[in-house]
């Protein structure tokens, strides 16, 4: 257990260190909450658009929808930034200590949940300002960020342990992080996509993530069902994680 | 019973030998150094003894345990200072000594009195809370020496351990080297291409070129391999360059860059003869230098090239830089 917290301690003193990604992590999503969700917000203001957004405004909808996003994008930049633990040397003085690998990469993965999740507790405490939200379902939405963020940190370490070179790192951001968010519901319901969509939206962590925080915050009704939302959560954390664990125990650096 | 035990071992990369069996012995409580120039295939050989990479043949053990089959074993006895800074570098040095501590299974008070002793013996404990990235490359291998000593080594690895930093660092970083050695009772196994780093500080000394190690002693045992003086001239024949011959010169080598260099047993006294020798021939001199034998002489005697070129300085830069943008594979 010791290296599993001493991994967990690290993460959160990196990101106490550095100001910018603290700052920066929390402004992103308030753009996205102000900018886009007040600029829809007058649009959507109908009740055609109130049925289509499962009767709340289009704020309430939006709100589960932006944490879970914060969450993802916090959680998968702290998984694949092992990247550059394998670039400045850190991860040798991991692979050569006589510590469960296992045990280390689990740990640098719940960091990293951990510190997503708590992103997305500031974002949803600002929120709670700008649209109408059940307290009662912050516990929950929570536990679902939690599991959100293990399966995207895992999954962020092992598309990191298998990149060669620095070069497709941007392009892993755009081509995954963006399309994951778009294909998550975050923003519009996902049975109005197209087939093709709807069916990437289903393979998509993030997808019950925000369905599931969106019943419990928003009081919309799940369009998967709370049992399918949390099963699948928590299987796709096991998972992603169970992969990069694997991926780590083969690591080696030639 | 000896620190390390290496046999014919072999690792290549592809189709590239960078380790073309080696076998040496480094006793308990010494200080071993291997000398090379870089891409010599040291870093390789350390990096197998401790256990980051698979050996493609050979054996090797580290005090007393198989690096192959006993890995972790090995990973609890040793200690390690990697050529390139692997410290994490947003944390204070406080921090990266706690977690690296915490890493190898110690705790508690006994872990802050430890990181205390250390961080003063290397002369950071004042700038503890500091973040890493602010450190100079001196404070950073500083630091990189007190980490690795944290958990008490027996064997203690150091790849270059001065690399890139100013005499003054460097000395500086000697004086750790051999104070901590004194103290902690340990075997030392360090590479370097500065032949002063090895001269300075290490009891026995291999030296080693294209993978291989093509002598091995003492720093007195391996000068010995030459002649007593030795003189470099630069002089100007009638005809084709050769080699000058007399019953004074015990050894006498064309070097590639024009020079002749002579194994002479006293310079001092050769040197009249050796301008008689030359008016007699027709032999202008241009220039004469002449030494006391170095660990360069000993390897240019031994390769006909020096440990350390500009060019071969140049060229590892580049290397390095490259190897710096290379990422990690993956075992097969
Ligand atoms: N991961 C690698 N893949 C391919 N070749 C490598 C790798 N690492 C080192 N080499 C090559 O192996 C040789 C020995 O390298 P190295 O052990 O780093 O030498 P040294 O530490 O003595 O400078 C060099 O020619 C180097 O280019
Ligand atoms: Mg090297």
């Amino acid at each position: 257990m010791r290296v599993f917290t001493t991994m967990v301690y690290r993460e959160l003193k990196r990101f106490s260190h550095s100001r910018a990604r603290v700052i920066g992590s929390i402004v992103n999503p308030l753009i996205w909450l102000i900018f886009f969700g007040k600029g829809w917000s007058g649009v959507f203001n109908n009740p055609m658009a109130a049925s289509i957004f499962g009767g709340v405004d289009y704020m309430t909808y939006l709100v589960p929808g932006i944490v879970a996003m914060t969450v993802f994008n916090m959680s998968f930049m702290q998984g694949i930034t092992i990247i550059w633990d394998k670039q400045f040397g850190f991860l040798k003085e991991i692979l050569v200590a006589p510590a469960s690998r296992t045990e280390a990469i689990l740990g640098r993965i719940t960091g990293g949940a951990i510190m997503a999740m708590m992103q997305g507790i500031i974002i949803l405490a600002l929120s709670f300002a700008l649209a109408d939200l059940k307290l009662s379902g912050v516990l929950p939405a929570l536990g679902m960020a939690f599991l959100v963020g293990i399966a995207i940190a895992g999954m962020g370490v092992a598309i990191a342990l298998r990149m060669t070179s620095m070069e497709g790192f941007q392009m892993i951001i755009m081509m995954i992080m963006l399309p994951m968010t778009f294909l998550s519901g975050a923003f519009y319901p996902i049975n109005t996509m197209p087939d093709w969509m709807q069916w990437l939206s289903k393979v998509n962590p993030l997808t019950y993530a925000v369905d599931g925080s969106r019943y419990y915050l928003a009081g919309v009704t799940p369009t998967f069902g709370m049992t399918v939302d949390w099963l699948v959560l928590g299987g796709l954390a096991a998972l992603l994680a169970g992969i990069a664990a694997l991926e780590f125990r083969k690591a080696t650096i030639d | 019973m000896n620190a390390i035990e290496v046999d014919d071992l072999v690792k290549r990369y592809g189709d590239f030998e960078a380790v073309r069996g080696i076998s040496f012995r480094v006793k308990r409580g010494e200080i071993f150094a291997f000398l090379g120039p870089n891409g010599a295939g040291k870093t390789t050989t350390v990096h197998v003894l401790t256990t980051l990479l698979k050996p493609t043949s050979g054996g090797a053990t580290v005090a007393g345990h198989d690096v192959v089959r006993e890995p972790d074993a090995v990973r609890r006895k040793i200690g390690i200072v990697f050529q390139d800074m692997s410290l994490d570098s947003e944390l204070t040095a406080y921090e990266n000594m706690l977690i690296h501590g915490r890493i190898y299974g110690l705790g508690g008070n006994e872990l802050k009195d430890k990181i205390e002793r250390l961080l003063k013996f290397v002369e950071l404990w004042d700038f503890r809370d500091r973040q890493v990235k602010t450190f100079s490359g001196g404070m950073q291998r500083r630091l990189e020496i007190a980490r690795s000593l944290l958990h008490e080594p027996e064997v203690l690895f150091l790849d270059e351990p001065t690399i890139g930093l100013d005499p003054q660092t460097r000395a500086h970083i000697w004086d750790y080297i051999r104070a901590m050695k004194e103290e902690h009772d340990m075997t030392v196994f360090l590479t370097t291409h500065y032949m002063d780093e090895a001269e300075m500080l290490a009891d026995r000394i291999a030296i080693m070129d294209h993978g291989k190690i093509i002598a091995e002693g003492t720093a007195d045992e391996l000068k010995g391999l030459i002649g007593n003086d030795v003189i470099y001239l630069r002089i100007k024949a009638p005809e084709e360059l050769r080699c000058l011959k007399a019953d004074f010169i015990r050894g006498c080598k064309l070097l590639p860059d024009g020079r002749v260099r002579l194994d002479v047993e006293n310079a001092a006294g050769a040197l009249p003869r050796l301008f008689e020798l030359a008016s007699s021939g027709g032999i202008k001199i241009l220039e004469v230098t002449y030494h006391r034998p170095t660990l360069n002489d000993v390897f240019l005697h031994l390769t006909g090239r020096e440990i350390r070129e500009d060019a071969d300085e140049r060229e590892a830069m580049k290397v390095k830089m490259r190897t710096r943008m290379r990422m990690w594979g993956r075992r097969r």
